[in-house]
């Protein structure tokens, strides 16, 4: 990989940047606009594109218009949009500290310790307030992590491979108490729990927009801090000591990092399964790249994916809307599949 | 001092005498508690019932009197049920795990409950094909599409398939599948209307035509069972070891394969997915018969017939008046014994 080496302050902060990284990030970046364009354009009401710009910079066509952009499908797709980044780098991270190519916040079931926490409140508490979201999420899915790293934790060997199998069987232990839960509570609400439940975006407005966009500036300054050090986990434990790291703290850290990221995003469109485990992927074969510019293109990749599939579920069978974690899941499986049959080795399960 | 080997051998002598010393489970014991469970189990409910009458009602039918109708017509079907896919479910785990020699093979973990649950919701959501006659067929299909599928994904992956891929590949079918089933709960919201609850896995609310049509599946499947289970023992202790003592590894694995397909379908049919059943009952039984897969069918079988009847018990009473779905229940069981499992054999 050729790379070019940038530095600033005299030196002080310097990264390596491989220009082919940069290109894809453009093209992403470039796709993710695309996408976001023909989003805002179609729908029960369609709006040609120099409609869309006109309201957008503040001169709508028609009232009409203005409503429909402003206050469904722009902050729809800005939500699309922040959630796949965020699951993205959640995986991301995921699959750098475990050293496990398959570790998805979905598949290990923290996403589905979110999904509890919230069912539970809105069974138990019908009335609880919806700003509690994001808490209870977080709370459930960090108690979800570190229940699994407990019990993988406990013996030694093939630890990766326990951590998966274990967090599997925990994803289906949390599934049958939502699902209880579902039974048990009031119909109306089960309904809503269902459709959030689902990885529906369509509920949003701008209040995720803005909880999102906060998650997102105040993570972003973690992760950037995370990368070296994730860069050095990445070869694992002994060599990560031997570079000077601080092995069990950043490890705590850095799955308290991972475990928020996928909260958040899960609080506000529901889990959306498999985009953690293969935006990282696809975004390494886009282009090879050091740890922070792998983030970078992750989270774009993440972007687009889940836009692309709350673009297609909104229009593909109008007027029914299939929620975006379905496609998300029809999308992911194939390629969960490739990569497991692509190990190169059985021991990097 | 001993060397390894004999200390090994005089360990296992030990075992096998502890085994067969302290037999819980015997035969009359397990028909007996089968007989209790039963009764219970109709026994419970908004109406309890006593135990009395209910084996009145069972024995000397008296339709003047409401109990014996309740229990004739609504307790005992469902009953009936619980022991039909309680059996089914857990002799179809006995013989995966004896076949894949994977202590985690269970028809519900590896994708084959979901795949025969998806030919049933495509069949009567896109199809019209309803026919109680026809359900068990087309799970049967969707089960042997899924099974195929899946041992040829794990079988391609490196090191071929280990518990590892069997289970990833059978947990990635199923979230694939899954996806699918929801997408067609919405483009068909009211043909799906009777098709919910069942996909939870629940032994109330199907007609009784449903068994009978599933009944002939559940007899194939078990006496497959019953007739390769003895050769299903040396396949467990490795392929060389099989053929060396003369067994035709292939047949006895497509035999087992059918069995499989036939119990699951049937029980797919009756009760939805019914998940982790198949994966809890052989490791318990096989605590108590050892290895021998001879003891092991027939006792899974029963203790399986058993499990469900008390599980489905427990789904209701524990919330009621509101009934919690069979299905849920087996789940919340088997899933901490699935991950105790993998701490405790990987």
């Amino acid at each position: 990989m050729t790379t070019t080496h940038l530095s600033a302050f005299r030196g002080r902060i310097s990264v390596l940047v491989a220009p082919k990284a940069m290109w894809v990030a453009l093209a992403l970046s470039t796709l993710l606009l695309t996408i976001t364009a023909a989003s805002l354009m179609s729908g029960s009401y369609p709006i040609d594109l120099p409609g869309v710009w006109q309201t957008l910079v503040g001169t709508p066509p028609s009232d009409t218009a203005q409503t429909v952009v402003w206050q469904f499908r722009f902050p729809r797709t800005l939500v699309a949009a922040i959630a796949g980044a965020l699951f993205g780098l959640s995986g991301a991270i995921l699959q750098n500290i475990t050293r496990n190519p398959l570790a998805d916040p979905s598949l290990v079931g923290v996403s589905q310790g979110a999904g509890l926490a919230v069912v539970a409140a809105i069974v138990v508490y019908p009335d609880i307030n919806a700003g509690w979201r994001p808490v209870l999420a977080f709370g459930g899915a960090l108690a979800v992590a570190a229940l699994i790293q407990w019990i993988a934790m406990q013996r030694t060997g093939g630890a990766t491979m326990r951590f998966i199998l274990t967090g599997i069987g925990v994803a289906a232990f949390i599934s049958a108490i939502t699902s209880a839960m579902l039974t048990y509570g009031n119909i109306d609400q089960a309904q809503a729990a269902l459709g959030w439940l689902a990885g529906s975006i369509h509920a949003v407005g701008w209040v995720e927009v803005k909880f999102l966009s906060i998650c997102l500036a105040l993570l972003t300054p973690c992760l950037m801090w995370a990368s070296r050090p994730m860069a050095a986990l990445k070869l694992g434990p002994e060599v990560a000591l031997g570079l000077g790291v601080a092995v069990r703290p950043v490890r705590i850290c850095l799955i308290t990092l991972s475990v928020a990221l996928a909260a958040f995003a899960v609080a506000a469109v529901g889990p959306l399964g498999f985009v953690g485990l293969v935006a990282p992927h696809l975004a390494r074969r886009f282009a090879r790249c050091g740890v922070g510019q792998h983030l970078l293109l992750t989270a774009l990749t993440g972007a687009v994916m889940v836009c692309l599939s709350d673009y297609v579920g909104r229009t593909a069978f109008a007027p029914i809307q299939i929620p975006a974690g379905i496609l998300t899941a029809i999308l992911g499986v194939p390629v969960f599949l490739l990569i497991v049959v692509k190990i190169q080795s059985p021991q990097q399960l | 001092m001993l060397t390894h080997l004999e200390r090994s051998d005089k360990n296992t002598q030990r075992c096998c005498r502890i085994m067969t010393h302290t037999r819980v489970l015997t035969i009359p014991v397990v028909l007996l508690t089968l007989v209790f469970a039963f009764g219970w189990h109709i026994a419970v409910g908004a109406k309890t019932v006593p135990l009395g009458t209910v084996f009145q009602a069972l024995t000397n039918y008296d339709q003047s009197v409401f109990d014996h109708v309740i229990i004739r017509d609504l307790r005992m079907p469902r009953a009936i049920y619980a022991v039909f896919v309680g059996a089914s479910l857990s002799v179809a785990g006995a013989l995966m795990q004896g076949v894949t020699r994977n202590p985690l093979a269970d028809p519900g973990i590896l994708g084959l409950l979901v795949g025969a649950s998806f030919a049933v919701v495509m069949a009567v959501s896109f199809l019209n094909l309803s026919s109680p006659a026809l359900i068990p067929p087309i799970a049967a299909f969707g089960a042997t599409v899924t099974a195929i599928l899946v041992w040829t994904i794990a079988g391609v992956a490196p090191g071929g398939s280990t518990p590892l891929t069997l289970v990833l590949s059978g947990a990635a079918i199923t979230a694939f599948l899954g996806a699918f089933i929801t997408l067609a709960n919405l483009m068909d919201q009211d043909s799906f209307e009777s098709l919910r609850v069942w996909l939870t896995g629940t032994l109330s609310g199907r007609s009784i035509d449903v068994l009978y049509w599933s009944l002939p599946w559940i007899i194939l499947g078990m006496v497959l069972s019953f007739a390769i289970a003895g050769q299903i023992t040396a396949l467990a202790m490795g392929d060389d070891t099989a053929i060396g003592l003369g067994i035709n590894v292939a047949r006895v694995r497509g035999t087992a394969l059918l069995a499989v397909i036939a119990l699951t379908a049937a029980s797919v049919s009756i009760a939805g997915p019914m998940g982790f059943v198949g994966l809890v009952i052989p490791h318990v039984v096989r605590l108590f018969v050892g290895a021998d897969y001879k003891r092991i069918v027939p006792y899974s079988a029963a203790c399986g017939a058993i499990y469900l009847l008390l599980v489905d018990i427990v789904a209701r009473l524990i919330l009621a008046p509101v009934e919690v779905s069979t299905g849920i229940m087996t789940a919340m069981i088997g899933a901490p014994f699935f991950v105790w499992l993998v701490r405790a054999r990987l």
